[in-house]
């Protein structure tokens, strides 16, 4: 990597930031300095097909509903930052940030994914889904649907992480079963308690009677 | 103007307005506001619970890549009384950069010795929260007893019990944590904030305040608000601090809490720990009801508990000692959350109810049936539509209903009784709540030629759906439907309104707004009634239509509009002033206990099934009766009223803010160890909700919530047949009541 590929703006050059990894490892364990070393000798070019991102920001492209949109973000940047504060998609929501909640669910390739355990470059080349693909003009998705309907949702800030891996359990299984889709939802909490109202859902979009 | 006697809108289930867009992320909280040229801000909190600031050293924090501006709020010398408080703002260009520019700050402290649990606290001498030599953390809040108590108090006790019971302190953990993005105009001059708040206008003020600048010169927006719990109501130091850094910075700045600041300084209900002993006679009446509490309410002072409503809901028992103290501890002030005091008081009087009827052999329902408090013959002369009038009936027939609901007759045991590991139990548990709104709250309503309907005040939607309830009053007194109502909310340039805080905000509004819709009413027939040659008696509102009674003639909505010309329809309605009211009864019976009210009454029964090999607990059905008065949105009221219900369940079984006693930090600022539950750990909630328009308005956000957790306790109590003496009630403290010698409650 060419040193003109660092952002000026860091003011750590990736040099600096090879040296300070390399001490800190050694003093820590040698086994990860080695780890370090075999990666990228400090002054030689790392092997070709191993790409090298950051410290700076580096240019990513994000296929998100179906759109390309590009930015430039530090490789530390989750997923969920990159959509919310360099793309302003603001439908998934920072909750936990660590993988508990599900507020920032998005699926990737049709699979459910927190966006924040998972860094923006990583996710570049996947096809990235938010809740606002559930809504087209003025024509809703099922799922929003019958949250609207049988209101399952209060302050509503959990609501589109229900709502997407709500989504991803009937597209991966039409003929989920109510308890399939609350299988599905155990990655997600809502503080306004909407799940009674969340249950009346489930059970319409299964096509289940609930209750007498 | 009472409410319309024919309801054709009120007391029906409307969807929310805004519900499509929030559940396809398509709303705009104030924590996904992006401004051109936004920065990020992050806070320096101190790590020890209590410490002296020696030094702090910025200069290299302020050269690192991306820095725009850093406010400092703590300076050396300072003493910090709790692991979080603030030091100091950064706001630079991206979120990672203010990150890296607050890592790069060094401070050396002096640790001060600290508390942050209750027991020893109150063993203490001194004080660990400041206050000087004579200070001490323990401060009395409340001493108080009927006359003659100790004489008098278990005279005619036929069964006397005596027993500790107690809450941890847990936290509002709003899934948007507190924040705002603040930016200044090109002059910094004009200050706009689009706050998590669930006070709008007063947020404004406060900056302003803070400022000293006029008031008009900030603006507060809040379109959606992502929980609150009684947790935001102002900008609080992370908006000073926000603001300040867009001033420095002339560039617009967002600070958000992360989760750990948010759980650890975002708001907290205080513990609530107490001895409580309860004495019946061999009728059943409770006699007498002493209690020695105490909680904390963190570093800040005041009650835990409502001193007053001890005993809780059963306010007649004749003989009465209670004492209370706040345990201040090293740890953030407790705030209001969602009706503050009341779960603590229900916990320590509804528990200790059960146990005595345990001892007197009688069923848990006539327990409370004997024991409720009568309709006062006062109150039943001069205001009978409030809950003083009305307490007893309303109590009778939600018992009544709440028992047939549950199958309670034929589900319940006497306590502990059941085979094998798993045990099933039943517990009731009742709460009261105020829930009066008042002014101002102003609104102002526009109808345009075209039709349409615009209804604005600054009033904030935390998820209650507000705007819904506006457009169903509007539409019903117009005529149309709710869907035709576009509402504004949250913008404080509409003037003033109250906070959103104690269930007021439903009983604050709605008058307001349907004296509004009347007066635009009005004002629309006095515009066009000229215009087609009629006296504005001769028309009225039908669904969809203005009638012409004169020539009998009915005219669609948009057609009457037309006849305005160029020219729409304002008006705005609000409440009389409060010396309005106190002057003129008439008007005050109107509005305080005809269009609104307060005062209501809610009974929750709760099924749980124990694994005594365990110690697991799960909640697999509540049944929740609530009066709210005049229902406006059936919808939204049984949404709050199961929302109320899962937190309490949170708050019986699984939510505690749990303490390191060495270091006196938290150490579950999270959502993984601080738990809250899923879908698939909730029970199956029953509401029911009672209609009693005649009482008019009142708000239903807290009550719900209350009587949850000892509904829960008591199902408890009903399963194992011992009690579990303090929430959350864990598998740990489950097995530990269960290896207790047996002989009931210790
Ligand atoms: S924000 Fe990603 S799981 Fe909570
Ligand atoms: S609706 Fe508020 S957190 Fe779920």
């Amino acid at each position: 990597m060419s040193s003109s590929k660092d952002s000026p703006k860091s003011g750590l050059s990736r040099r600096d930031f090879l040296r300070a990894g390399g001490a800190a490892a050694t003093s820590v364990t040698g086994l990860a300095g080695a780890t370090l070393e075999t990666q990228a000798q400090p002054g030689q070019p790392p092997a070709s097909h191993i790409p090298v991102l950051g410290p700076g920001p580096a240019k990513i492209s994000l296929n998100v509903n179906g759109r390309e949109m590009s930015t430039a973000v530090e490789p530390r940047v989750t997923l969920l930052d990159a959509l919310r504060n360099y793309l302003d998609v603001t439908g998934c929501k920072r909750v936990c940030d660590r993988g508990t909640c599900g507020a920032c669910t998005v699926m990737l390739e049709g699979k459910p994914v927190y966006s924040c355990s998972m860094l923006a470059v990583e996710a570049q080349g996947k096809a990235i889904r938010t809740a606002e693909s559930l809504v087209d003009g003025g024509k809703l998705d099922p799922v929003p649907e019958k949250f609207v309907q049988f209101d399952a949702q209060q302050c509503g800030f959990c609501t589109p992480g229900f709502v997407v891996a709500m989504r991803a359990v009937l597209d991966r299984n039409p003929k989920a079963t109510p308890e399939d889709v609350e299988q599905g939802l155990q990655g997600n909490i809502c503080r306004c308690g909407t799940y009674e109202q969340m249950r009346d859902a489930i059970y319409s979009l299964c096509n289940r009677p609930r209750r007498s | 103007m009472p409410w319309p006697q024919q309801r054709r809108l009120l007391g029906t289930k409307v969807q929310r307005l805004d519900g499509a867009d929030k559940s396809t992320g398509r709303a705009k909280y104030s924590y996904d506001i992006n401004r051109p040229r936004q920065c990020h801000a992050r806070i320096l909190r101190c790590p020890h619970a209590h410490a002296r600031i020696k030094s702090i050293d910025t200069t290299v924090a302020e050269r690192t890549p991306g820095f725009k501006s850093i406010h400092m709020v703590a300076k050396p010398g300072d003493e910090l009384y709790f692991a979080g408080a603030e030091l100091l703002g950064i706001a630079a260009d991206t979120e990672e950069h203010a990150e890296d520019a607050l890592r790069a700050i060094r401070v050396e402290y002096e640790p001060l010795p600290h508390h942050v649990k209750e027991a020893e606290a109150l063993r203490s001498k001194g004080s660990t929260v400041g206050g000087g030599a004579e200070a001490a953390n323990v401060t009395p809040a409340g001493d108080y007893s009927t006359d003659n108590f100790e004489q008098n108090a278990y005279r005619d006790a036929a069964a006397v019990h005596e027993a500790e019971y107690g809450v941890a302190i847990i936290s509002h953990q709003c899934l948007e944590t507190h924040g705002l993005v603040a930016q200044w105009d090109e002059k910094q001059e004009n200050l706009t904030v689009w706050a998590s708040t669930q006070a709008v206008p007063n947020t404004a003020q406060q900056l302003a305040q803070y400022f000293k600048i006029p008031a008009t010169r900030v603006k507060c927006i809040t379109h959606y608000m992502g929980g609150g719990f009684g947790s935001k109501f102002g900008p609080d130091i992370q908006g000073q601090i926000a603001a300040e850094l867009a001033k420095k910075a002339a560039q617009p700045v967002k600070l958000m809490l992360d989760r750990a600041e948010e759980v650890t300084v975002g708001g907290m209900r205080p513990s609530a720990y107490g001895k409580v002993k309860i004495a019946a006679n061999k009728e059943g009446l409770i006699q007498a009801f002493e209690v020695d509490c105490y909680g904390s309410p963190g570093v800040g002072r005041g009650a835990t508990v409502n001193f007053n409503l001890l005993p809780y809901v059963y306010v007649n028992v004749p003989h009465i000692k209670r004492k209370h103290q706040a345990v201040r501890l090293n740890l953030q002030t407790a705030r209001a959350m969602r009706a503050p005091g009341h779960p603590q008081n229900c916990l320590l009087t509804e528990q200790a109810i059960d146990d005595l009827a345990a001892k007197l052999n009688v069923n848990p329902i006539q327990m409370r049936l004997r024991n409720l408090p009568p309709n006062d013959q006062d109150a039943i002369k001069n205001a009978p539509t409030t809950y003083l009038a009305l307490r007893h009936t309303i109590y009778t027939q939600q018992i009544d209903l709440v028992r047939k609901m549950s199958d309670w007759d034929r589900k319940w045991h006497p306590p502990g009784q059941g085979n094998g590991p798993i045990k099933t139990g039943l517990g009731i548990a009742l709460h009261t709540w105020g829930g009066s709104g008042r002014g101002p709250n102003p609104t102002k309503i526009t109808i345009g030629a075209d039709g349409s309907v615009l209804c604005q005040s600054s009033t904030q939607d935390l998820g209650t759906a507000q705007r819904t309830v506006a457009a169903i009053i509007v539409a019903e007194i117009l005529g149309l439907d709710p869907k035709d109502i576009m509402v504004e909310v949250g913008e404080s340039q509409h003037g003033p309104s109250t906070p959103s805080g104690g269930s007021t905000t439903c009983p604050g509004t709605s008058p307001a707004i349907l004296k509004a819709a009347e007066n635009a009413r009005d004002a629309f027939f006095a515009a066009i009634a000229p215009r087609m040659n009629v006296e504005v008696a001769d028309l009225e509102i039908a669904p969809g239509h203005v009638v012409n009674k004169k020539a009998n003639q009915r005219i669609p909505w948009r057609q009457a509009c037309a006849r305005l010309g160029m020219n729409p329809v304002q008006a705005t309605g609000d409440w009389p002033t409060n010396a309005q009211l106190q002057q003129n009864k008439e008007l005050r019976d109107l509005w305080t206990t005809r269009l609104s009210n307060q005062g209501v009454g809610g009974v929750q029964i709760a099924e749980v099934r124990v694994d005594t090999e365990t110690g697991v607990v799960r909640c697999t059905n509540v049944w929740a009766v609530q009066d709210v008065g005049l229902v406006v949105n059936k919808l939204g009221c049984e949404s709050q009223a199961a929302g109320g219900v899962v937190m309490g369940v949170n708050y019986a079984l699984y939510e505690e803010c749990i303490y390191d006693k060495n270091s006196g930090r938290l150490v579950n600022p999270d959502m993984e160890f601080y738990k809250l539950a899923g879908i698939r750990d909730m029970p199956q909630i029953h509401v029911h909700m009672m209609d009693m328009p005649e009482r008019g308005v009142i708000g239903i956000g807290e009550p719900p919530t209350i009587s949850t957790a000892a509904a829960v306790g008591n199902a408890i109590f009903n399963a194992i047949g011992v009690r579990v003496p303090f929430a959350p009630f864990t598998p740990e403290r489950v097995l530990a009541a269960l290896a207790r010698p047996q002989g009931g409650a210790r």
